[in-house]
């Protein structure tokens, strides 16, 4: 449900966490995000940082500069004066990223784990699309590329994105990995409950894998701008779209992110409206897929 | 300069408060885990309390001095000792080019500490020098130190002879138990009254399997209120599972049935319950204990907490120093 009025939950001497309802739910991450800008700019002595997530926003405060009471008196009146999801109208920049769907390298990953692990474990396109009755793996190609995705939050390693899709005809759910893998490839494109991500270096994991990006979203040498002197390339309100593209031409892309001449796609000039966003979803045929 | 000879179990860069402002791109602070004895080193030598020196785990390294300097080593007790000579701990002391500092293994205590005049000189990693090994950030290069590297050291005139007065010293537990605080929340109420009452009578005992994104504790299973059992699907299967949330620091992070410290290495974000959190003035305690030590935990309030923090802060002054 999403709450009335926001929860105020303590962490400890310096964190709050602001709960706007229990599910998942794109209103919510909206809400969080809305309220981080607003703390942001709001200028609160004893502000240190906050973080959304999908349904939260953990804020964290130096006690020797504001008390615990006076921050949640302090969040109460930014929620208040944020009013509802649909005044709110964020940043937000369109990173395209070319992927290589259905790709060797996640491919020879599943057939690892299959080896090894599970023998009984479908290849993860075709486990995800028989589970979300789809005609196959091409679908879930389509599905999957269909949509522009959110960046709702960043975590469980630095700079991995969880991403939820705007469009809700390529909504789709799989579960996770049961026991997880020791390895995933870089760029590995893959999903896990409803939320997509890319996997910023080689990790375990436990999402359904099913294509690759060249493209790198972790950098610690400092060889790409657009990473703005952080390690990380995205940011919460970010938006992503998959461009599935063919052998050649993601080792065309990978070739020159190798020497360095790679130009990131991404567009900076636009707003993300709730309003809009909500008027354009409520036009849309849902029972429709791509 | 500082020339590592032996690099001990696990010794890295630290500064304090680490790398703070990167949480909403799932970066942790890192920094000491003993913040209290990390800084009393720095202002011994007469640095800023936050300089980056080194943390030292369970067993300490040996290091070649390459110019003359004064250094202070506190925290655990891990018997340093210069060209065989045992020195003061929480003191001052005055080292000549070409000694070589011994430090071994921690009798009391787990995290031993060494501040060098000047502090280190190290990179900023997104404004701090702190090592996050995990992810390859921070340090020298991304790691803990290793034999054969020279650690570059910033100009600094440190006095000798200067201690921390005995009362301003953290002490540390000899009979393996450790009180250690929690405040309730930020999911208190996803417990019953049963759990509560469970997690603050059992004597918690530290699993091996921890390290600086997490502490394993062992001890009874958890119950729990209908909040955790009757909830949307997408909250998960089991009963401590939630929608994906932003983790506090020190948060007692309930995995299935296992509760994880959730410390200064620690993950963002994920999708198991909070019930308590260990505030920030009890993190020196998490520091130096050693796996199968055992954890009481006493609940206190918000507000005493932060008394706590700003107490803490307070010893981590000039005013502790005597000479």
């Amino acid at each position: 449900m999403i709450y009335d009025e926001p929860k105020f939950l303590p962490g400890g001497d310096r964190y709050i966490t602001v709960e706007f309802g229990n599910e998942m739910n794109l209103e919510l991450n909206f809400k969080a995000q809305g309220l981080a800008a607003a703390l942001a700019l709001s200028g609160t002595k004893g502000l240190v940082e906050s973080a959304p997530c999908f349904a939260t926003l953990l804020v964290h405060y130096e006690p020797r500069d504001i008390s615990y009471d006076n921050m949640v008196r302090e969040l109460k009146s930014l929620c208040a004066s944020l009013g509802s999801a649909d005044e709110i109208e964020m940043d937000s920049r369109l990173f395209t990223f070319e992927t290589l769907y259905l790709d060797p390298w996640t491919k020879e990953c599943i057939d690892d784990y299959r080896e090894k692990i599970n023998p009984d474990k479908d290849y993860d396109p075709d486990f995800v699309a028989r589970l979300n009755g789809l005609e196959d793996r091409h679908q879930l190609v389509r599905v999957h590329s269909g949509s522009e995705y959110w960046v709702a939050s960043l975590g469980f390693w630095p700079g991995l994105p969880f991403l939820q899709p705007l469009d809700p005809r390529a909504m789709i759910t799989c579960p996770k990995y049961n026991p997880p893998r020791t390895h995933t490839p870089q760029g590995a494109v893959g999903m896990g409950g409803s939320a997509s991500s890319i996997y910023p270096v080689a990790t375990p994991g436990g999402y359904q894998l099913f294509g690759r990006t060249p493209v790198p979203i972790w950098d610690t040498t400092k060889r790409f701008d657009v990473f703005e002197g952080d390690i990380v390339l995205f940011r919460p309100g970010d938006r992503i779209k998959f461009l599935p593209v063919t052998r050649d031409v993601y080792d065309q892309a990978a070739r020159k992110i190798e020497e360095g001449t790679y130009i990131y796609n991404v567009f900076e000039y636009q707003k993300f409206s709730v309003r809009n966003y909500n008027q354009w979803v409520s036009k849309l045929d849902k029972s429709e897929r791509f | 300069m500082l020339e590592i000879i032996k690099p001990g179990l696990e010794t890295s860069i630290q500064d304090f408060p680490g790398r703070i402002g990167y949480w909403n791109q799932g970066f942790p602070p890192s920094g000491p885990m003993d913040s209290w004895s990390f800084r009393l080193a720095n202002i011994l030598v007469g640095n800023d309390a936050g300089a980056p020196g080194l943390e030292a785990q369970f067993m300490g390294p040996t290091l070649k001095f390459q110019s003359d300097g004064v250094i202070a080593v506190t925290g655990a007790n891990m018997v340093p000792k210069v060209d065989g000579e045992e020195i003061p701990m929480w003191e001052s002391v005055a080292v000549k080019a070409g000694q070589t500092l011994v430090m071994g293994p921690a009798f009391q205590g787990a995290r031993g500490y060494l501040a060098v005049a000047g502090g280190i000189d190290a990179p900023e990693w997104l404004g701090s020098a702190a090592t996050f090994h995990k992810a390859g950030v921070g340090g020298l290069d991304g790691s803990a130190i290793k034999a054969g590297q020279v650690l570059p050291v910033k100009a600094g005139a440190g006095q000798t002879g200067r201690r921390v007065k005995q009362a301003c010293r953290p002490q540390f537990a000899s009979d393996k138990q450790w009180h250690i605080e929690a405040v309730a929340g930020p999911n208190d109420d996803w417990i019953d009254a049963a759990g509560h009452e469970r997690f603050l009578s059992t004597a918690w005992k530290l699993e091996a399997r921890s390290d600086r994104t997490g502490y394993r504790l062992d001890g009874p299973d958890w119950t729990f209120t209908e909040k955790a059992t009757n909830k949307p699907p997408e909250n998960g299967v089991f009963p401590s599972n939630i929608v994906d949330h932003g983790y506090p620091l020190g948060g007692i992070n309930l995995c299935g049935q296992k509760p994880i410290i959730l410390v200064n290495d620690g993950p963002s974000m994920g999708g198991f319950i909070v019930p308590y959190t260990v505030p920030s003035a009890a993190f020196w305690k998490l520091g130096q204990m050693k796996p199968n030590e055992f954890i009481h935990f006493s609940r206190v309030s918000v507000a005493e907490a932060q008394a706590l923090r700003i107490e803490l802060d307070d010893l981590c002054d000039e005013e502790s120093i005597e000479s």
